[in-house]
This record gives structure tokens, sequence and C-alpha cells, in this order.
């Protein structure tokens, strides 16, 4: 099968997928209480009665009808943007405003952390693999192990303390800022335009949302040097979350190949030992390694919740942590099922690349 | 003759029963011989005995706790201040080694306590989770067909959101509570172990003995149960072991993240960690990084011990 036709059955199997996700947030918002959802549209100070209030929610909600009806009812207004509408100290508003606001954020701190751990987990894996058993080796998986095994909160609290501004007095390591997206400080005073949201208290720039991109367009460079020293932290402690998995998989990988045929067939011929491990063992030993990229990208998301609490970036974790303790059933579900639809399209990126790099799965 | 029948019958069974003990010691054997699993294994169990003697009876591990602390300052002029929040130190006994946390709790026998909840939780979830995942996964493997494919539709659907978030989503909407909370694990548990027990059933039944059992007349039920599930259980019970501490650390992070109440009265190291984490910045790093190292330990151990069974469990490295 040649990889168009591949891709174009994966993105097929893309859609009951899909349908199930939206499925499961609908069983979700169905299986509460029906007078908690109407409850949500009552409102006590006016002077219709409450029974017409009801009526009105009702038909507005489409409760009136069966309810694989009313699913259809939810998808369309999924289509149509209408994803509810969520009141929290942290955001107030449409939710798919403030998803549109505060995911590229949370976009943000998670490429970073991809990209920066892959940079060193493939020369680092590289490194363990091709010496299996040595001091390198065991301290990499002692480290990989103590990594995984911290709780993700705890990393995060210990790298704000030893690398954090301010979080003891005369650090000299305590370089980054612990919260925040940059240094309000430097906000010039009449608030330009481009920093300001209706809706939620934290600043968010226009136009991309990300404050680095915004402020380097608006020419303050100030800002988004600050910007860029605030993502740091969060942006390390993610990337060793993830780090000690590929490693583990790159070194398995690694020892696996280094046994088969053809690399003594390599070495038998004569070819340099360092272009036998970088050509030959890693790139066959990356494509297992892919597999689990998928994996290590779900509990990415997951911690990215987490540490946006801990280092008090508005992003997704916020909005959707901020949205279940102000029991706003639109804002929870909105921010659940972005992620899931993140987490969908990250599969379906790594199953192509998976298929691009190892042809044999596509039969 | 019916005596000699029984007899004979009796020796079978005892010839079984032998190689089964033997099976089972000699796999004791290889994780006594392979160092790094043994450690994780007498950690594992140190921990588990711990929590056991907890039940069995508290005061045997003479555990604090907040009601203790609480019965203690009575009567003298109290205010929670980090003041009461002291460093490890050796003067007091061995209830002050490790130092004292908010309202002057000790914190070793707190973690001590807390073992017992934290324990009983996560082997609750991870355990019902696996049972609730092999029984629908075996099942949906052995029969095939739409069972199988609308099995897979489910599994993918529980798969395409990040456990953590799902669980927050469903306990959200049947309630915040602590309970609740481990009833939303359970349901995103299961679909790992449906997976896992599937891919392995898909492996195991067309093999010969299936199909002998088949020919003796042996039930689809029976096959499942008594020749589809013991060949499945040996790497279910890797993953179960992997688990038990994941599902530890991330009742912790809920808790962090306060969205879990936190019950001042239950000993539970994320509710030991989150009000550590307030003394954090006045330099008191005891009261977050020592329940913190404690649960490290044990989720290094157990992975340690995850990862020898599975070399040891592996049909391929037996022989």
């Amino acid at each position: 099968m040649e990889l168009r036709y591949f891709i174009i059955r994966r993105i097929l199997l893309l859609i009951p997928t899909l349908i199930g996700l939206t499925l499961l947030t609908f069983i979700l918002v169905r299986a509460l209480p029906t007078s908690l959802l109407l409850s949500q549209y009552v409102n006590p100070h006016s002077t219709l009665p409450r029974s017409v209030q009801i009526a009105h929610a009702k038909a507005l909600l489409g409760l009136n009808y069966p309810v694989p009806v009313q699913y259809f009812f939810y998808l369309s207004a999924l289509f149509h943007g209408e994803w509810g509408f969520m009141v929290s100290n942290f955001y107030t508003g449409p939710v798919l405003t403030g998803i549109e606001e505060f995911f590229p954020n949370t976009l943000q701190l998670t490429i970073f952390a991809v990209i920066l751990s892959i940079i060193i987990s493939i020369p680092l894996g590289t490194y363990i693999g091709s010496r299996p058993n040595s001091v390198a080796d065991h301290a990499g998986r002692i480290f990989s192990l103590a990594v995984y095994a911290m709780p993700a909160f705890v990393l995060a609290l210990v790298l704000q303390i030893v690398l954090g501004r301010g979080a003891i007095t005369g650090n000299p390591l305590g370089v980054f800022p612990i919260s925040g997206t940059f240094n309000y400080a430097l906000v010039p005073f009449p608030v330009p335009s481009w920093l300001t949201s209706p809706n939620t208290s934290a600043l968010v720039s226009h136009p991309t949302h990300l404050i680095i991109f915004d402020a380097l367009i608006h020419h303050n460079y100030a800002i988004a040097y600050s910007g860029l020293l605030h993502i740091v932290l969060p942006v390390i402690t993610l990337t060793l979350g993830i780090l000690a998995g590929i490693v583990r998989f790159l070194r398995a990988g690694m020892m696996d190949n280094m046994r088969q045929e053809y690399v003594k067939t390599a070495r038998a011929k004569g070819v340099p030992e360092n272009v036998i491990i970088k050509r030959h063992i890693r790139k066959n030993a990356l494509i297992p390694t892919v597999t689990v990229l998928g994996l290590l990208f779900a509990s990415l998301l997951g911690g990215v919740v987490l540490i946006e609490d801990v280092f008090d970036y508005p992003g997704m974790g916020l909005l959707g942590i901020n949205a279940i303790t102000s029991y706003s059933i639109y804002g929870v579900m909105g921010v659940t099922l972005v992620f899931g639809l993140v987490l969908v399209f990250a599969n379906l990126i790594v199953d192509v690349v998976y298929a691009f790099l190892d042809p044999r799965i596509r039969y | 003759m019916a005596e000699v029948e029984a007899f004979k019958i009796r020796r079978k069974e005892e010839k079984k029963r032998s190689a089964r003990m033997e099976d089972f010691l000699f796999t004791l054997k290889l994780i006594f011989h392979n160092r790094i699993a043994f450690a994780g294994l007498v950690i594992t169990l140190a921990y588990f005995i711990i929590a056991i003697i907890d039940y069995a009876d508290p005061r045997w591990l003479g555990v604090s706790n907040l009601s203790d602390a609480l019965a203690f300052l009575h009567g003298k002029a109290y205010y929670p201040s980090a003041t009461l929040v002291t460093p490890p130190t050796l003067a007091h006994g061995w209830y002050y080694w490790l130092g004292t946390t908010e309202y002057g709790i000790p914190i070793l026998p707190d973690m001590l306590a807390a073992l017992k909840v934290d324990l009983t939780l996560s082997v609750e979830i991870v355990l019902s989770g696996a049972l609730i995942g092999l029984i629908l996964g075996t099942v949906s493997a052995y029969y095939g067909g739409l069972i199988d494919e609308a099995m897979m539709r489910i599994t993918d659907i529980f798969f395409s959101i990040p456990a953590l978030i799902l669980a927050l989503a469903i306990a959200f909407i049947i309630g915040l509570t602590f309970t609740n909370i481990a009833l939303a694990f359970i349901i995103v548990w299961w679909p790992i172990y449906a997976r896992l027990g599937r891919s392995l059933t898909l492996s195991i039944k067309n093999m010969n003995f299936i199909e002998a059992a088949n020919a003796a007349g042996s039930s689809s039920a029976r096959n499942i149960f008594y020749h589809v599930i013991p060949g499945v259980l040996s790497p279910l019970f890797v993953q179960f072991s992997l688990d038990i501490g994941t599902v530890v650390q991330l009742f912790a992070a809920l808790e962090f993240l306060g969205v879990v109440p936190v019950d001042p009265f239950l000993p539970e190291l994320g509710r030991m960690m989150v009000w550590g984490e307030t003394y954090l910045i006045y330099g008191k790093w005891w009261a977050v990084i020592i329940p913190a190292i404690f649960l490290m330990i044990f989720t290094i151990s157990v992975s340690l011990l995850g990862d020898g069974l599975r070399d040891v469990l592996d049909p391929r490295q037996r022989r």
C-alpha cells in the first residue's frame, strides 16, 4: 500500500473515534440529573415565573426530544461553535473563546517539551544504549527511574526551589521566574490593546495568544524575553517527565539491534563503529520508540494540567481545573473534548510517521 | 476397586500440585537470583506488611494522626502555625525522626498510617480495573467478530482522552468525593487491561491445546476460564505491579490540584504533600520532600519488581 492510501485509511478510521469521543462527553453531560443542568438556566431574580423559565431552558437544551436525537443537537452545537458558557474566577465567557485564548499556551508548553525531550533523549539514548552495563548506563537508568517515580508536582516544586527566582532568598541559581506567563511589571501604562481580553483577569495577548510571539510582533522585546524566561521551568519539568520513557525505549531498541546480523555484516566490511551506531543501529532502534511517543504524549497532556497549576501558567489545564472547582459543566466538557482531539490527532501523526519510517506496517 | 480409582485420582492431583509448587519455587528462585528484582520484592512486601499490620491493630505502629495531635494540643494555646513544623531530629524518639508537619503531626508514623489508605485504594482500583478488563478483553477476543470490534472501538474512545483528564471529568459528573474519584479511576483503568488481555488471548486462542480442549468437548466458557485466562495472567500481573505505584501518584496529584476534598483526619500521602507544600517557601522542605521520597521508593521498588517479573515469567527466559 502506498503511504497516501495508508493515510487516507487512517483518517477514515478517525471518524468512529471522533464520534465516540463526542458521544462520551455527551453521555457525561446527560448523566447529570436534568434538574442540575436546568438550574444553570434559571434566574432567581427574573420576573418570569420559574416554571416558564424551566420550560424555556428545556426547549433550549432540546430536553423534550429523545436522547439519541439530543446527541445530534449536541453535535450540531459543537460544529456551530456553541460550546456553552462558563463562569469562574479565572475565566468567564463562552467556553470556545476561553479555549481559543488559553489553548495556544498549553500547545506551546507541550511542543517545546516534546522538541526538547527529543533533542536530549536521542543522543542520550544512543550513548547509553551503545554502552550497555557501563557506568553511564546505570546512572541513566537510575536517573530515569527516579524521575519516573517522582510525582510531577513535587519535581516542579523542587525545580522552583532550586532554580526559581525568589523562592529562596539569596539563591545564586535562582534565575527563572516561577509563575505566570511574563512579568506584568513590564506592561506599559495605558495597557496596549493587544494585551487585553474582555473575559479574563489574566493578560491575554493578540493575535496568536502566545506572549513571546505577540511581543515580538509588537516590537516589545523586554516582554518577549520575560515570556521566554517564564516557560523555562515548566518546559523542563514536562521534559523530564517524558524523557525517561523515550531514553528507556531507545536503549532497549539499541540493545536489541546490536545483536542483529546486519550489524555484524557492517562491522565485517569495515564500517567505522560510530557510523554503525548512528546510521545503522539508531535508525532501526528509533522505529519502536516512535510508537511510544503517542502514549507519552498522552501522559504529557495529563502532566501539563499539573504543571500549569504549579507554575500558574494560564492554559487549558488551569481552565479545566477552574471549571471543575466552579462547577461549570460545559467548561469541563469543552476542555476534555479538546484534550481528546489533541491526543487523537497526535496519535494520527505518530501513526503516519511510523508508517513512513517502517513500510512493513502499511501492509 | 473404587478405592483404587480414588487413590489414583488423588495421586494425579498431588502430582499436578507438586508440579505447580515446583514451578512456583522455580519462579521464586529466579527472582532471588535477580538481585534488583529481589530488592524490589522485599521493599514492596515491607510496604504491604506495614499496611497489613496497621489493619490488624493500629496501636502496634504507635500511629499518630490529626486527632491524636489535637488531643495532645488540647488545653494549650494553639495556633496552626509554622512553628509546629519541626525539622527531622533524633532527639525525641522514633516518632520525630523525620520531623513534623502541620499541626505538629509527626511525619514518620503518619506516613506509615498513610500506607494503609493509599495501598488499599490503589490495589482496589487496579484490581477492579484489571478484573473488568481481563474478562471483557478475553471474552471479546475469544468470540471475535462484532463483539470484538465493538470492544476495540470502546477502548479506543477511552484511550483518546488522557487518563487523568478523563478521570477528572467522570469524577466531576458523579460528584467529587474520595470514593467517586476511586470509581472514576476504575472506569478509566479497565481499557488498558482489556487491550492487553485481548492481544494475549488472540495469540493463545489458536493454539493446539485450545483445539484439544474443544475436541474433548469443553465449552467456550470453560475454555476461557480454565485455559485462556491462566495463560493471560502473568503478563497482566506485570502491568498490575507497574500500575499500583502510578495510581497512588495520580491520587496525590489530584489532591494537589485541589479537586479532591482533602480529609485532614485521613492519613494519606497526597494530603501530607499538599500540606507540606505550604511550608516549602519557608525552607521547611521535609514536610513535602520526605513523603514524596517515601512514595518514590515504593513506585521504584514496585516497578523494579514488575521488570523482574516480566523477565522471570517470560517463558523464553525460563528454559
